[in-house]
């Protein structure tokens, strides 16, 4: 182990004292990242003009509260009408309305239907309509149509608790009490979410998940109803924090591509070192080949968590991504996505036959794995078939895990499968391996 | 100290050694002697523990030699053939970041780096970067990064590849004063004056195989003449090339006449007549034969081409 450590000090001292290598490793991938942000940053202030199509259905007040907000925000353009084939305006109706966002109108459209809010009904009721190529807007739009409707939050739970309580006053069961208001909760958004362009895909998106676990979470009794409330305000952040949801997605697979590259070349070094004949020093000294493996993991992975922390920093200076309020969490799946990397680039080394191959062919496999993990863009918008391949990755799974935790502000129990995945890819990696050194290149 | 025992080495394309056998004492200074790709570097990989046998084994002291022995590695230094070195680290940074790796508590081996850098003289030189050395600094720092961990025994795979006549003498010089101090040394070289001048033994080994060995008399005296005479060529040796030819074999070089005794020469017959057919005898040199001509006789080629 101390032979291990030894090497491990080794490593960083030839790695600061490469500026080339310390370049690549931060700055270059700052700067790329600057700059890919200051390309695509129109996607940043998107939501400043997003054209979004609505249909009042519903005579509520509430409901038309809903839309007279939507009207006054700087952030959409709010569509009432359309142009037939005349050229007339038309107002929507709720064929035509799905048929505007189908052909691209808006980046999503938002229907009230006569149910909206009635004096029966517990929670409000919308139907959004999107296509999912549009996904990202997607999200924004209901993140701030989401904001809007909280803003009615006192007139609806108002009426709702006056009839909740006419029901259960007198029983005196708390329990009943809070099953009560939990169902209120859990019905609150009753938002009817489908999607045209392709209903098969399931509507995994974080709106239906947040509010089933609202659902599931205030069964448990009493003190959670108020964790709810406050999940409610934490939702809002979230809302809030969409104002950058391109850089949010981002920021993860940037640092996830780079990450790679630093860990091949690091792990072709290995090729570098043979060459040298400072391998051969190194193995004459009381160094055995087990020791030089460990070390360079150890120190691969560690250079994995510092840049890719760095980079969520860079993320956080440059685009406001939110980064510190989940970072335990965040810290756990940089950990585990480290630890695939370093498998992987172990697993080049063991297998070239020298450090061209083992960059070339790293290469490819990055770029490759980043394009289908979904590094660059999100996975839902690839044909199905890849999709399914994407989660083969392990690309795939640290995004989705940092998009789990930076985006959905998802806990430990969230974030549970996307470790348990990385982790035991990383092993399997790993043990093939060192199965591949025994008999490659590197150590012979 | 050492024994090597009936080490066999084969690769893939080709027998490295085979069936070789060695004892070298303590304090020795043992020269292998032999051209290229005739296993030298094999065996000093195997004597380290780098490479494994397929047949044979090597003790050192009463350790044997083994790739899993990382203990014995402490009491051997290892002065590889190529250079070993961090090229974009200063001198020093190489020697601390290799020096480390032998458990020496920090200060002796401040310490120990500071004194093989004055003895080899890149005191001055040991914050510059290595790429910066000429061949024969790098040399000696490749020496001196296998002798931090002091150990008794030193293996130097041809120390000297490249290296302008100065620094070899000063490279000799520095390997003779580890000998002396007590240090087994075991140096492989094609070249036989480095093996004649430094070694008290020489094994000469070609094809894998170790065709003679002994101290550099006992190897001279394999030839079946002691000495040789090189003669002057002019107009009255020419003349009298017959009468030499009564004495040996006569080669005929480009400015000179190569003259091997044969059985039953003795030197005070040879002047008696070439005093007697007028030749002088500043035309004659008596030369002492080399393992040059030892390598030719064992196996019809030179050591280099
Ligand atoms: N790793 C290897 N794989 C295959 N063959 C090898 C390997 N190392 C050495 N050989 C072969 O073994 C033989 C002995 O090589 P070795 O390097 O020991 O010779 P050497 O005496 O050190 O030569 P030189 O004076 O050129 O350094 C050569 O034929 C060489 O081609
Ligand atoms: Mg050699």
């Amino acid at each position: 182990m101390k032979q291990v450590l030894r090497l491990f000090n080794n490593s960083y001292r030839i790695f600061f004292n490469d500026r080339v290598a310390v370049m690549l490793t931060f700055i270059v991938p700052m700067v790329l990242m600057y700059l890919f942000g200051a390309i695509f940053g129109s996607a940043d202030s998107g939501p400043d003009r997003m054209p979004i199509a609505v249909l009042n259905q519903s005579n509520s007040p509430v409901a038309q509260q809903v839309v007279a907000t939507l009207d006054t925000m700087k952030a959409f353009r709010v569509i009432k009408t359309y142009k037939d084939k005349q050229g007339r305006q038309v107002a929507f109706d709720s064929v035509t309305i799905k048929r505007f966002a189908q052909t691209g109108g808006a980046a999503a459209a938002v229907v009230l239907p006569p149910d909206a809010f009635t004096d029966t009904s517990l929670g409000l009721k919308m139907k959004f309509y999107y296509d999912p190529k549009n996904e990202i807007e997607f999200q924004v739009v209901q993140g701030l149509i989401k904001q809007v409707a909280y803003n009615q939050i006192p007139a609806i739970i108002n009426q709702s608790m006056q009839r909740q309580s006419e029901k259960y006053l007198g029983t005196k069961s708390g329990q009943a009490f809070n099953r009560g208001i939990a169902s209120l909760v859990s019905k609150y958004f009753h938002v009817d979410t489908s999607l045209i362009m392709n209903p098969s895909k399931a509507m995994a998106n974080w709106m239906n998940t947040s509010t089933s676990s609202v659902q599931d979470s205030s069964k448990k009794g009493g003190t959670n109803f108020f964790e709810n409330m406050v999940k409610i305000e934490s939702q809002q952040v979230v809302g809030e924090q969409l104002k950058n949801p391109w850089a949010t997605r981002s920021v993860g697979g940037w640092a996830m591509t780079f990450l790679l590259f630093t860990i091949t070349a690091s792990s072709a070094s290995l090729f570098d070192e043979k060459k040298s004949g400072v391998m051969l020093r190194l193995l004459v000294s009381p160094v055995s080949r087990v020791h030089i493996l460990w070390s360079k993991y150890f120190f691969n992975m560690s250079l994995g968590i510092i840049q890719l922390f760095f980079m969520f920093f860079v993320g956080w200076v440059m685009f406001d991504v939110d980064v510190f309020s989940n970072v335990v969490n965040l810290l756990l799946i940089i950990l585990a996505a480290s630890v695939a990397c370093t498998s992987f680039g172990m697993l080049l080394a063991a297998f070239a036959q020298t450090r061209q191959q083992a960059q070339g062919l790293g290469t490819l496999l990055i770029l490759s794995m980043s394009a289908v993990g979904g590094a660059w863009f999100p996975t839902s918008f690839m044909p199905p078939t890849i999709q399914s391949i994407s989660k083969l990755t392990f690309v795939y799974w640290s995004m989705d895990g940092f998009l789990e935790v930076l985006w959905r502000g998802s806990g430990i129990a969230a974030i549970a499968p996307h470790l348990l995945i990385l982790f035991g890819m990383g092993s399997v990696i790993s043990a093939v391996s060192v199965w591949g050194f025994k008999r490659g290149k590197v150590f012979e | 100290m050492i024994s090597i025992r009936h080490i066999s080495k084969q690769f893939p394309s080709v027998t490295a050694l085979d069936d070789v056998s060695l004892e070298i004492g303590e304090k020795e200074f043992f020269g292998l002697l032999g051209p290229n790709g005739a296993g030298k570097t094999t065996l000093m990989n195997l004597l380290v523990g780098y490479l494994s046998p397929e047949k044979g084994s090597i003790t050192i002291g009463d350790q044997e030699v083994t790739r899993e022995n990382l203990d014995i590695r402490n009491t051997i230094g290892f002065v590889p053939q190529s250079l070993a070195l961090y090229d974009e680290l200063s001198a020093r940074a190489n020697l601390e970041m290799f020096g480390k790796l032998f458990n020496l508590p920090h200060k002796l081996l401040s310490e120990r780096i500071n004194e093989r850098l004055n003895a080899v003289g890149l005191y001055e030189r040991r914050n510059d970067n290595v790429k910066t050395f000429s061949g024969g600094m790098k040399r000696r720092l490749n020496i001196i990064a296998s002798l931090l961990h002091d150990p008794g025994v030193l293996l130097c795979d041809e120390p000297t590849v490249g290296v302008d006549p100065q620094s070899r003498n000063a490279i000799f010089d520095f390997l003779e004063s580890l000998n002396a101090q007590g240090k087994t040394i075991i140096y492989t070289t094609h070249y036989m004056e480095e093996a004649e001048r430094l070694c008290s033994r020489i094994a000469i080994i070609d094809h894998g195989k170790i065709i003679a060995s002994g101290t550099s008399d006992e190897l001279i005296d394999m030839l079946p003449y002691e000495e040789t005479i090189i003669v002057a060529k002019n107009d009255s040796t020419m003349e009298h090339k017959a009468v030499l030819r009564e004495f040996g074999t006569v080669i005929e070089n480009d400015d000179h006449l190569l003259l091997k005794p044969g059985t039953g020469f003795a030197l005070s017959k040879f002047f008696t007549r070439v005093e007697q057919e007028g030749m002088k005898y500043r035309w004659f040199e008596l030369h002492r034969p080399t393992l040059e001509e030892l390598f030719l006789h064992l196996t019809g080629r030179r050591l280099r081409d």
